[in-house]
């Protein structure tokens, strides 16, 4: 009987534990979330059903199209990082002296909590205080007051959260490049390609999988964003910083209105559904090809 | 499918369900034992509790365990505790954030207790802070007192006097301006700042009773008696009052430019002092907001209160623990460093002339309010704490933003 059924029960029997796992903290969560945002509840009271009026509202609130945009900026000025961790690692990939220091210098913001992050960066921001308030004033200019400014908040804090984000995607591409195969660099040499040839037609064809998985990785985090926000500006000022991740854990922790925030956190989930639906295509097509 | 594949894996679902429930520790109630849950965030008044904890086990032979959580991370935390994990002894903010939880049967009604104690006689009118309906929720800890704090060494330096009528808050912002200093430093990052301001511009125009009234969502905000709050506060922004790009700044970096002499006041409460270096301490002053309209004193006095939770499992030995607490010389090893005022008017007068500014002006106040987020739903607060900030950055956005405030007291409260 054990026999016979090992082939597929071994394996059920592994596997079952993360799938109990990641149902019931996952799946069943998400579900529940859905549930809660066609409600109005304050978190400990009952819960009274209001159908879709949680959405209907949240596309009135002009606070949801701000965070909506900050959201949209946040993505856009994310991809800077795997251009830019390439870039880096490009750099550091060469075999000169010092190099394994300079390598370690671009890996620091990894190994740091991104709150630690965000608290250096608001320190520099600072004005009147700040390293960048001392480097403007230095030449005799008032530096401006990046935190305080509703049109750039959003992007000094990208500024931010880039950092660690660009040495990430340098790790992966310094992976990546360790892979490269010899033999078709060498046959590229025969060839006569040089610089810039050599690296788009035969290093970044090889490093296609990295680059998926950075642009992936990359997309997921600037939606999440939430940590940096928090600690640089809690949303401010007046919310013009504000992302949707950040608007729900206002609405539910602040306001007490924990089907408002559901109700944020599902458009949240159909926005990151879209980038997860594109990944999850893209690794099962390749594991198909193998 | 085999009837021993079904067992194992019922095995292994029973396996799950044992690790998980062995993880959530069975709370076997012990006859003389007390759970104490405390937010108070690093420094004297952290230890002190640590004292009288000790003080208490010894003379009760009550095992007692004491955990700390963070200020701000335990706003979020009593909302589970208080319904799944009780303790028997947890700390709050009187007045509206009470009534949240009391409105939902969490906090225990100690009327009986405190009666027997006495309490209402030592605690005069601050009781009214943690009473509902002529019921005690909880006892009132420490009085923080609300207004203008400058230097008297800076002042005298400079020959500064603090205003004290509306006149003169406008010739002392262009007198302090024309000395390089920032007349009133803010930091509005946390955005609660700001609301104390609009505290003290409706208390000194529209007065207690129209400004409770609007706490309680009973007036619009977009009323036109609510305008000579905007139009005075207004006066003062363009005046160019307070210190530019408040926020980008926290209320410590704010107060710090006191100590640095590039400003001479901040509206806030005696703890600004732990943002002032040691050698200027013992010059923090106190000076009330300055008059506006022809009305008597109100100021914002909120109290923080300790409550015994309705799902507590001790909740004898957590009374015993209240009356130990309560006695004046032990509620002073908690209260006493911040300068806030004590709840008790048995409490003999300290050396800390913090206390003693605050307990001396509260002689002249008529009645006092908690403060803003702490007066009016919670909701309300949020969406009145951004639209504070915003009037403070673009106050020509007056009507916009009280449309919007307006808008949320209507789905909070209703029409009126």
């Amino acid at each position: 009987m054990w026999k016979r059924n090992r082939s597929w029960l071994w394996p059920t029997i592994f596997i079952l534990p993360a799938v109990i796992l990641f149902g019931v903290v996952i799946v069943w969560s998400s579900l529940q979330s859905l549930w809660i945002s066609l409600h109005q509840w304050d978190g400990l009271g009952p819960k009274v059903w209001v159908g879709i009026d949680n959405y209907r509202e949240l596309f009135r609130d002009p606070q949801f199209f701000t965070a909506l945009k900050n959201n949209v900026i946040w993505l856009v000025m994310f991809m800077l990082a795997p251009p830019l961790g390439l870039a880096i690692a490009l750099l550091v990939n060469q075999k000169i002296a010092g190099m394994r220091f300079a390598k370690s210098l671009f890996f620091t913001p990894l190994v740091l909590a991104s709150v630690a992050v965000g608290v250096v960066f608001t320190w520099v921001y600072t004005p009147r205080f700040g390293l960048l308030a001392l480097a403007y004033s230095a030449f005799g200019a008032e530096a401006p007051a990046l935190l305080s400014d509703p049109d750039l908040v959003t992007f000094a804090i990208v500024g931010a959260a880039l950092w660690p984000q660009i040495a990430f995607c340098m790790i992966l591409y310094l992976a990546g490049l360790n892979n490269l195969s010899e033999e078709l660099i060498g046959a590229g040499r025969v060839d006569g390609a040089k610089g810039w040839d050599m690296l788009r037609h035969v290093v970044l064809p090889q490093l296609k999988e990295v680059t998926f998985i950075a642009i992936a990785i990359t997309a997921i985090g600037a939606l999440r964003s939430f940590d940096m926000i928090s600690v640089m500006t809690q949303g401010g000022p007046f919310g013009s910083s504000s992302v949707l991740a950040y608007e729900m854990y206002e609405q539910s922790i602040f306001s007490y209105r924990f089907g408002y925030g559901a109700a944020i956190a599902a458009v949240l989930f159909v926005i990151m559904l879209v980038f997860i639906g594109w990944y999850l295509s893209r690794i099962m097509r390749a594991e198909d090809l193998r | 499918m085999t009837r021993r594949h079904f067992s194992r894996r019922g095995a292994l679902k029973l396996g799950a369900g044992l690790t998980a429930s062995a993880l959530a520790t069975p709370a076997f109630a012990q006859s003389r034992s007390l759970r104490i849950i405390n937010d108070t965030n690093a420094g004297e008044e952290r230890d002190g509790f640590i004292e009288v904890v000790e003080g208490f086990q010894e003379e009760s032979g009550v095992e007692v365990d004491l955990s700390f959580i963070d200020h701000e991370a335990h706003k979020t935390a009593i909302r589970n505790y208080l319904v799944a994990d009780a303790p028997d002894i947890c700390f709050w903010f009187s007045g509206n954030r009470m009534r949240t939880f009391v409105e939902r049967d969490l906090f225990l009604d100690i009327t009986d207790f405190v009666q027997e104690q006495g309490y209402p006689d030592v605690l005069g009118g601050v009781i009214s802070a943690v009473t509902i309906n002529d019921r005690q929720w909880g006892l009132p800890l420490n009085g923080t007192l609300w207004g203008n704090w400058y230097l008297s060494n800076v002042f005298d330096e400079m020959g500064l006097t603090p205003p004290e009528d509306w006149d003169g808050m406008m010739a002392f912002v262009d007198q302090t301006k024309g000395m390089g200093l920032v007349p009133m430093t803010l930091g509005t990052k946390e955005l609660w700042p700001a609301a104390g301001l609009f505290d003290q511009f409706s208390l000194r125009t529209v007065g207690l009773e129209t400004h409770m009234a609007l706490m309680n969502g009973e007036i619009a905000y977009t009323d036109p008696q609510l305008a000579p709050i905007f139009e005075h506060w207004e006066e003062m922004i363009n005046a160019g009052a307070f210190l530019e790009n408040h926020t980008s700044f926290t209320w410590q970096e704010a107060a710090a430019l006191l100590g640095r002499r590039e400003a001479a006041m901040i509206n806030l409460g005696p703890f600004v002092n732990s943002a002032i270096p040691d050698a200027d301490k013992k010059f923090l002053t106190y000076t009330p907001f300055p008059k506006i309209a022809d009305i008597p004193r109100f100021e914002d006095f909120s109290t923080d209160s300790v409550h015994i939770p309705a799902r507590a499992e001790n909740p004898e030995v957590a009374k015993e623990f209240l009356e130990y607490y309560y006695r004046p010389e032990n509620l002073m090893k908690t209260i006493g460093p911040a300068g806030a005022v004590p709840p008790r008017n048995d409490v003999p007068a300290g050396d800390n002339p913090l206390v003693n500014q605050a307990v001396e002006a509260l002689r002249s106040v008529e009645g006092t309010a908690q403060y803003y987020d702490r007066d009016t739903n919670p909701d309300m607060a949020q969406a009145g704490l951004n639209g504070f900030q915003e009037f403070m950055v673009r106050p020509e956005r007056r009507d916009q933003i009280l449309q919007r405030l307006e808008q949320t007291r209507q789905r909070i409260y209703g029409d009126i």
